[in-house]
């Protein structure tokens, strides 16, 4: 072999090798890489007035620094501030089974259930783009086989991701500036039947008595009435109501965020 | 089961030959034993330590509410009837604690209790212990403690229906 041969035998290698390595990264998935997932909460109260009863609204925002979507949500806990009062709400006079809720959707639970509504946003690992929004989550109250408050969230997902999913969150007690949390664990959704799961991006949901019905009997007459929420604390810490959120993701690692409503102008 | 306590006054003595010393000495004694007699009761009263087995069911309704207790009032009925008045403490998602006061003829008895609490659904149920911490008339030394409380709050309208059931001494 000639040494021209030679090298460009040599060059026909390493633009071989170059192409490999290029197609090897291209078929990592992004969830094997390493990921530095962010979260951003918000939250509200309407009304905002102490000792009030109200609906709470929080939002989230997951992400991460590599600008890709986060890794799937396994599961999340929210803290609320502390004095909170759930004593004479009355969101959650009736129960809702689980597999009515799956089986039915939302027309599977008494109106007496409702707690409240809210929608998301998935990312789907495939090219049909990103910000896929999930438009109805409802949150009922379900059956608390452990003795605590426990809120079933139904998501019903239509394309692409044509799922309806139902999972259970807990009102836990909490300690210090918070005085209860919302504790979930969020089962993983596939994009398609045997296909990869996705991976939520934001999550908006209120639970209070805004745009809820609910119905009880008088003098034998089905009377509807907008049911008490429960309450802003009494009085509001230097700094606002602390809420905060610790979220899991389905590699094991989690992010965090913190945010405080406002306290209420004084009168 | 009866207990019995009494207080005697101290023998007093009999007039004798050496009157002014001895009236002296009768006086000092009469001073020391009119001191020596308990505050509360006289010579010869007797308080009867007796033990009560408890078991009474009330139902209560919502008077007002003030934070997170519940203020209720109504009727008790079993062992000690009487209005009844209960306020009810949600401390967290999960325990409560509760003040008791009935009122049958003749007295007061007033417990305090705390228990885990469970809402679910129309009813939250609440069950724990309760210690009796006082009582008044019938029922003045009441003590006790390791009573079962028990009971639910109705939601829609924090009605109560409580349940107190032990053994306690009064």
């Amino acid at each position: 072999m000639t040494r021209a041969a030679v090298r460009r035998c040599a060059s026909r290698i390493v633009a071989i090798a170059t192409v490999a390595v290029a197609l090897a990264c291209a078929a990592v998935p992004a969830a094997a890489q390493a990921l530095t997932e962010h979260a951003t909460l918000s939250a509200s109260f309407s009304p905002n007035k102490l000792g009030t009863p109200t609906t709470i609204t929080f939002a989230f925002h997951l992400s991460t620094s590599e600008g890709v979507a986060p890794p799937p949500l396994t599961a999340m806990d929210l803290q609320m501030p502390a004095g909170m009062n759930y004593t004479t709400t009355q969101l959650g006079l009736a129960i809702c089974q689980p597999a009515e809720l799956i089986a039915k959707g939302l027309a599977g639970c008494p109106a007496n259930s409702r707690l409240g509504y809210g929608s998301a946003e998935v990312e789907v690992p495939f090219g049909t783009g990103s910000g896929h929004e999930i438009p109805e989550i409802q949150a009922v109250a379900g059956p608390s086989p452990t003795g605590n408050l426990s809120v079933l969230f139904y998501a019903n997902g239509l394309y692409p991701v044509d799922a309806q999913l139902g999972f259970t969150g807990e009102v836990l007690p909490d300690s210090g500036r918070y005085g209860s949390q919302l504790s979930a664990n969020v089962p993983l959704v596939t994009s398609v039947p045997g296909g990869p799961d996705v991976s939520i991006v934001n999550v908006k949901t209120s639970i209070g008595p805004n745009h809820l019905t609910y119905y009880k009997r008088v003098h034998g007459r089905r009377v509807a009435y907008k049911p008490r929420g429960v309450s802003v604390p009494e009085r509001c810490p230097r700094g606002g109501f602390p809420f905060a959120a610790n979220f899991t993701f389905e590699e094991g690692s989690t992010a965090s965020a913190q945010v405080s409503v406002p306290c209420p102008p004084r009168r | 089961m009866r207990d019995l306590i009494v207080r005697r006054a101290p023998h007093m003595g009999m007039a004798g030959p050496h009157r002014p010393r001895r009236f002296a000495l009768a006086l000092a004694t009469m001073l020391g034993a009119a001191l020596a007699l308990p505050a509360a009761g006289g010579a010869a009263r007797a308080h009867a330590a007796r033990t009560i087995s408890l078991s009474d069911s009330g139902h209560l309704h919502l008077t007002s509410h003030h934070g997170f207790t519940l203020n209720e009032q109504g009727s008790a009925s079993g062992s000690i009837s009487g209005t009844i008045y209960l306020h009810l403490n949600v401390v967290s998602t999960n325990r409560v604690t509760a003040e008791i006061n009935i009122y049958p003829s003749g007295g007061s008895v007033t417990g305090k209790a705390s228990a885990s609490y469970h809402p679910s659904g129309a009813l939250a149920t609440f069950s724990g212990t309760m210690s009796i911490v006082r009582g008044t008339g019938s029922y003045n030394h009441a003590s006790g403690s390791g009573l079962s409380f028990s009971g639910t709050v109705a939601r829609s309208n924090d009605a109560i229906t409580v349940h107190v059931s032990g053994k306690f001494s009064t």
